[in-house]
C-alpha cells in the first residue's frame, strides 16, 4: 500500500515539476486545449450546425482523424510488440513506449467520437450491461468494444509495467507475455473493425470493397511509426533518453517496406475502379479528378500521393535513409499523405456524391478545427504525462546498456 | 397492470433488466415532476425494454413538456401495431408530376423542423433523354424550379424511407434505437439515439436526416397529435425519417402524402390482406424497388400504372 | 522460439484477472447487447385484432354547375342536328377529348342526362358508367383504388371518386400545377437563420 501511495506520489512529482523548456510545452497544451473547448462549448450550444457536415455528408474531419488514429493505435503496439518476440534488442527496449503512443492515439479516438455525436451524454448507451450495445452486427459497437478492452489492457500493461520499475522488481516476462499473446491480434482487430465500419456498406460502393481493410492496416503501419519515430527522437532530446539509432532505422525499414505494399494497394485500386468505369467509379472519379466543376478534393488526393511516394523515395535512397533531417522530412510527409488518404480520401469521396446526387464539398469549419486542435493537444498531454512518469523509470535504465 | 410478455429469454436481458429496474423505479419518481420532460432527457431504458408503467410516465411527461412549449394541449401515444398487419406502399410513377404537395403534407403532419429544414420526403426529376434508359438516383436533381410541373421532357421519383424488410440502418446502428416493428414500419427511439449518423451513413437511399440544431416548429404549425416514436416533436442531435405516419396508420388513417396526392399517385394498404389495394397493383402492375441489388427489401414499390 | 510454454502456465495471476475480465466482458457484452435487443425484436405489445372488412365508398361527384340548368329552358321543343359541328353556344366549355363533340357523350333528346349508347343512358351521378364504356381498362383499377385518389381508412371505409372528381369532361387532360418550393441545398442549411430568429423577440414571430 505505501508503495502505491509512494508511487503515485512520484508520478505527480514528474507530471507536475520540471524545468522551463517543460512548463513551456504544458503552457502551449493548455492553450490548445482552450482553443478545442471553446470549438466544443459552440457545438454544444448550437449543435453540430457549427461544423460544415450535413445530411448528404453526415461525417467529416472527425470521424476521418478518428480512423486515423486508431491506425496510429494499432501500429504503436503492432510494430514494437514483434520486436519482443523476436528479440530485436534495440526496439525491445522501448515497447512500453509503443504502448504509450497508444494508449495517447486512443484517447485521442474517443475523443473525436465523442465530438462528433450529436448526443455524447448519451455515450453511455454503448457500454455493456447499463447500456445496449448492438454487437456484433454493428461494427461502431463492435470497434467501440475493442477499442476499449485494447485501450484498459495497455493501461493496465502500462501501470503495472511502471509500478514494477518504481519498486525496483524486475520487469515480468510473463506479464510481458500474455502481451504478446493479445496485443498483436488486438491492434490488428481493432484497425480491422475499424475497417469494418466503412466496407460492410452496400450503400456505399466506394468503401464496400475487401481491399478497404489490408489498405487500413498498410496506412496504418506507415504514419502510425512514422509518428513514433518523430516521438521517439523527441523523447531523446527532451529526457536524454538512450533510444539507440538503430531502433529507429529498424522502424526507417518497417515504414519504407509497409509504404510500397499501401502504394501498391492503391494502384490496385486504382486500376480496378478506372478499367472497370462501372457507376460506381464516379467516386473514385470524384476525388482525382472532380466532377461537374467541384473539384475540391483533386488537389488533396494528387498531394497525398505526392507526400506518400517522396517519403518512400527518402526511405529507401541511400542517400537519405540514414540522414534524420531527411527522415523527418519523411515522417511528416508520410503522415500527411496518410492523413490526406484516410482522413479525406475515405470519408469525403464515398459520401460524394451524395445519394440522391447532392454534391455538397465539405471542408472542415472553424470550431472543427478548434476541437480537432484541441483533441490533439489532448493526446499530446496524455503522451507527456505519461512518458514523464516512464522516463525516468524505465527509459533512464537504457543509458547504461 | 399490465403483464409485461417478454420476447427475450436470455439470462442476460432478465438479470439486466432486473438491475435497471431498481435504478428506474428512482428516477421513476423523478420522472413525475411536472414540466421536467425536457430536463429528463436522461431517460434511462431503451423503448422495447421499459415497463407499461414506466412508459406511461415518460408519455405524460412528454405531453406535458410540449404543452409548455408550443402553449396547446399534446396527445403522445405510444399505440402498438394491429395483428396481421405488414404495410406496404405503392408509387405511380406514370402519374406523379412533381408537385411536391406530399412533401410539404408531410412536414406539417410530422412535425419536421422548418428551420432548418428538414424534408422527409425528396422528389427528384430526371430529364427523359438523358436517363440514358436506366434510373441511377444520383443522376437525377432535387433542387428543380419551374412554373408548372410536370416540366416537358421530365419524370418524378420521389423518395423517402423505402421502410426496408432487411434494413441497413438498423444493422448498422451501435445502440439499437432503431429497429423494424411487427407492422414493418422501421422507427427510432429519439431518447436513445446517440447521433453517430451511421444510420445515415448506411441507408442506401438517404432517407434518413439529422437534426443538426434545436429543430423548430412554429407554434401555430406543429401538430399535436402525435406518436412517441414518429412524429412528437424531436430533440436536437438525433436522426429522424419517414414513419408511414406511423401516428396515422396504427389507427387506421391514411399516410398524409396519400392523402394529399392531388393525382391518387400513393397507395397504402397491408400487405397481408388480399383484397388491399397494395396487393391489387403489386398482382396487376409491373413494380420494382429501388437498388434491387442491395437485398434491402424495400416494401415502396414503385410502378407505372 | 521466443517464449517458454512452461512460463504459461506459471502467468502472473494479475494477468490471468485481467485476461479473464476482458473475455468475461466481451461475452456479456456480446449477450446482453445481441440478444435482448436484435434489430427485429419488438416491444411486448399486447394483441390488437384487426376489425372486419367494410366495402370501399364511392364518394359523391363534384356539383354541377347549374348555370345552365334546367336544360329544357332552352332546348325544349327543339329540332337537334346530329352532324358533329363547332358550336358557338355554351362558351365556356372548352372541349379537348380526343376526337369527340358533344352528342357523342350527352344524350341528344334527355338533355339532362348522358348516353352510354343509343338506348343507354345515366345521370351526372354516374358519369363514370360513360367514362368506363371507353375507357374500360380503368374500371377494374380504380375500383381497386388503384387508379385515382384515395383518401378515408385503410383500416374501415376507404374512400375513392367519380372520375370527373379530377378529369373535367370536356378536357380530362389533369395538365399541370404549380410545384411547391424547392428544398434547401445542404450549403444553405446554416445557423445565421436560425440564430437570428432566436435572436429576434418572441411578439415579433
Amino acid at each position: 500500500m505505501m508503495n502505491l501511495w509512494r508511487f503515485a506520489v512520484f508520478s505527480l512529482k514528474h507530471i507536475v515539476l520540471g524545468g522551463r523548456g517543460y512548463y513551456t510545452w504544458l503552457l502551449f497544451l493548455g492553450l490548445l486545449l482552450a482553443l478545442g473547448t471553446f470549438g466544443f462549448s459552440q457545438q454544444v450550444m448550437h449543435g453540430h450546425i457549427v461544423s460544415n457536415m450535413r445530411d448528404p455528408v453526415p461525417w467529416g474531419m472527425f470521424i476521418g482523424t478518428y480512423a486515423f488514429f486508431v491506425g496510429v493505435a494499432a501500429a504503436a503496439v503492432a510494430l514494437v510488440v514483434p520486436g519482443y518476440i523476436y528479440h530485436w534488442k534495440p526496439i525491445k527496449e522501448i515497447v512500453i513506449l509503443g504502448e504509450i503512443i497508444a494508449i495517447s492515439a486512443l484517447v485521442v479516438c474517443i475523443l473525436f467520437v465523442m465530438a462528433d455525436l450529436g448526443h455524447p451524454d448519451r455515450f453511455w448507451h454503448l457500454l455493456p450491461v447499463v447500456g445496449t450495445p448492438h454487437v456484433p452486427s454493428s461494427m461502431i459497437a463492435s470497434n467501440v468494444m475493442i477499442l476499449n478492452g485494447y485501450l484498459i489492457l495497455n493501461l493496465v500493461i502500462v501501470t503495472s509495467s511502471l509500478y514494477r520499475a518504481f519498486t525496483g522488481k524486475p520487469q515480468d516476462d510473463k506479464l510481458f507475455l500474455l502481451l504478446v499473446f493479445i496485443s498483436i491480434p488486438a491492434a490488428i482487430s481493432i484497425h480491422t473493425t475499424t475497417a469494418f465500419i466503412f466496407n460492410v456498406l452496400p450503400a456505399r460502393p466506394y468503401w464496400n470493397t475487401a481491399i478497404l481493410v489490408p489498405r487500413f492496416i498498410t496506412t496504418a503501419l506507415c504514419a502510425g511509426p512514422a509518428l513514433m519515430l518523430l516521438a521517439f527522437q523527441a523523447l531523446r532530446k527532451a529526457h536524454n533518453v538512450a533510444i539507440k539509432d538503430e531502433a529507429l532505422f529498424r522502424i526507417v525499414d518497417i515504414v519504407a517496406l509497409v509504404m510500397i505494399v499501401n502504394l501498391f494497394l492503391l494502384f490496385a485500386e486504382v486500376v480496378t475502379e478506372y478499367r472497370s468505369a462501372t457507376h460506381h467509379s464516379v467516386h473514385i472519379m470524384y476525388y482525382f479528378e472532380g466532377i461537374n466543376g467541384s473539384v475540391g478534393l483533386r488537389d488533396w488526393a494528387w498531394g497525398g500521393v505526392l507526400c506518400n511516394v517522396v517519403a518512400l523515395l527518402i526511405f529507401v535512397m541511400p542517400a537519405t535513409r540514414r540522414n534524420f533531417i531527411a527522415i523527418n522530412i519523411g515522417c511528416v510527409l508520410a503522415i500527411v499523405g496518410v492523413w490526406v488518404e484516410k482522413g479525406i480520401g475515405l470519408i469525403l469521396p464515398g459520401l460524394t456524391p451524395g445519394l440522391l446526387g447532392e454534391i455538397y464539398e465539405y471542408t472542415p469549419s472553424a470550431s472543427e478545427a478548434m476541437i480537432a486542435i484541441g483533441i490533439l493537444g489532448a493526446g499530446a498531454l496524455v503522451f507527456t504525462v505519461l512518458t514523464r512518469v516512464a522516463g525516468p523509470l524505465v527509459l533512464s535504465d537504457l543509458e547504461e546498456s | 397492470m399490465k403483464t409485461e410478455r417478454e420476447r427475450a429469454t436470455e439470462k442476460g436481458a432478465t438479470s439486466r433488466r432486473h438491475f435497471l429496474k431498481i435504478t428506474a423505479a428512482s428516477l421513476g419518481s423523478l420522472a413525475a415532476v411536472p414540466g421536467s420532460a425536457e430536463a429528463l432527457d436522461f431517460v434511462l431504458k431503451n423503448f422495447r425494454e421499459v415497463s407499461d408503467e414506466y412508459l406511461e410516465d415518460m408519455l405524460r411527461n412528454l405531453e406535458r413538456g410540449y404543452e409548455e412549449k408550443y402553449g396547446k394541449p399534446f396527445s403522445v401515444e405510444a399505440t402498438g401495431p394491429y395483428d396481421d398487419v405488414l404495410f406496404g406502399y405503392g408509387l405511380d410513377l406514370s402519374r406523379c408530376k412533381g408537385c411536391r404537395r406530399c412533401v410539404h403534407a408531410c412536414v406539417a403532419e410530422n412535425n419536421q423542423s422548418r428551420d432548418p429544414a428538414i424534408q422527409w420526403i425528396r422528389v427528384l426529376e430526371f430529364d427523359r433523354e438523358h436517363t440514358q434508359r436506366e434510373i441511377n438516383l444520383d443522376e437525377g436533381t432535387l433542387f428543380y424550379e419551374h412554373d408548372l410541373v410536370p416540366a416537358p421532357g421530365k419524370f418524378y421519383i420521389p423518395v423517402a424511407c423505402q421502410q426496408c424488410e432487411d434494413p441497413e440502418c438498423t444493422a448498422a446502428c451501435p445502440t439499437g434505437a432503431t429497429w423494424m416493428e411487427p407492422d414493418g414500419i422501421v422507427v427510432i427511439d429519439y431518447d436513445w439515439c446517440i447521433g453517430c449518423r451511421y444510420c445515415m451513413v448506411a441507408c442506401p437511399y438517404g432517407a434518413r436526416h439529422f437534426n443538426w440544431t434545436e429543430p423548430h416548429i412554429p407554434e401555430d404549425e406543429v401538430n399535436p397529435d402525435t406518436h412517441l416514436l414518429g412524429n412528437r416533436p424531436r430533440p436536437h442531435g438525433v436522426v429522424e425519417k419517414c414513419t408511414f405516419c406511423i401516428q396515422r396508420t396504427r389507427k387506421g388513417r391514411y399516410p398524409a402524402c396519400v392523402e394529399i396526392c392531388p393525382v391518387g399517385a400513393r397507395k397504402f394498404g397491408n400487405l397481408l390482406d388480399p383484397d388491399s389495394e397494395i396487393r391489387y397493383l403489386l398482382e396487376h402492375k409491373r413494380t420494382f424497388v429501388l437498388k434491387p441489388e442491395l437485398r434491402t427489401r424495400p416494401k415502396f414499390f414503385y410502378f407505372f400504372g | 522460439m521466443a517464449f517458454d510454454p512452461e512460463q504459461i502456465r506459471r502467468i502472473h495471476p494479475v494477468a490471468r484477472w485481467v485476461v479473464f475480465a476482458l473475455v468475461a466482458l466481451a461475452f456479456v457484452a456480446v449477450f446482453t447487447g445481441q440478444c435482448a435487443l436484435d434489430r427485429n425484436t419488438a416491444r411486448a405489445y399486447p394483441s390488437r385484432a384487426l376489425p372486419p372488412d367494410v366495402e370501399p365508398v364511392l364518394l359523391p361527384p363534384p356539383e354541377v354547375d347549374d348555370e345552365y340548368l334546367p336544360c329544357d329552358d332552352c332546348h325544349e321543343d327543339e329540332v337537334v342536328k346530329v352532324e358533329p359541328r363547332e358550336l358557338d353556344d355554351h362558351p365556356e366549355v372548352e372541349l379537348d377529348h380526343g376526337d369527340l363533340w358533344c352528342l357523342d357523350c350527352h344524350a341528344v333528346e334527355q338533355h339532362e342526362l348522358l348516353q352510354i349508347s343509343n338506348n343507354r343512358l345515366t345521370s351526372f351521378e354516374e358519369s363514370w358508367r360513360l367514362c368506363t364504356r371507353c375507357h374500360h381498362e380503368k374500371l377494374p383499377d380504380w375500383r381497386a383504388g388503384v387508379h385515382g385518389k384515395r383518401t378515408g381508412q385503410w383500416l374501415g371505409s376507404k374512400e375513392y371518386r367519380t372520375c370527373v372528381a379530377c378529369h373535367r369532361p370536356h378536357s380530362p387532360n389533369t395538365g399541370q400545377l404549380e410545384p411547391k418550393p424547392r428544398p434547401l441545398r445542404a450549403i444553405e442549411v446554416q445557423l445565421s437563420a436560425v440564430a437570428a430568429r432566436e435572436e429576434a423577440p418572441r411578439d415579433e414571430d
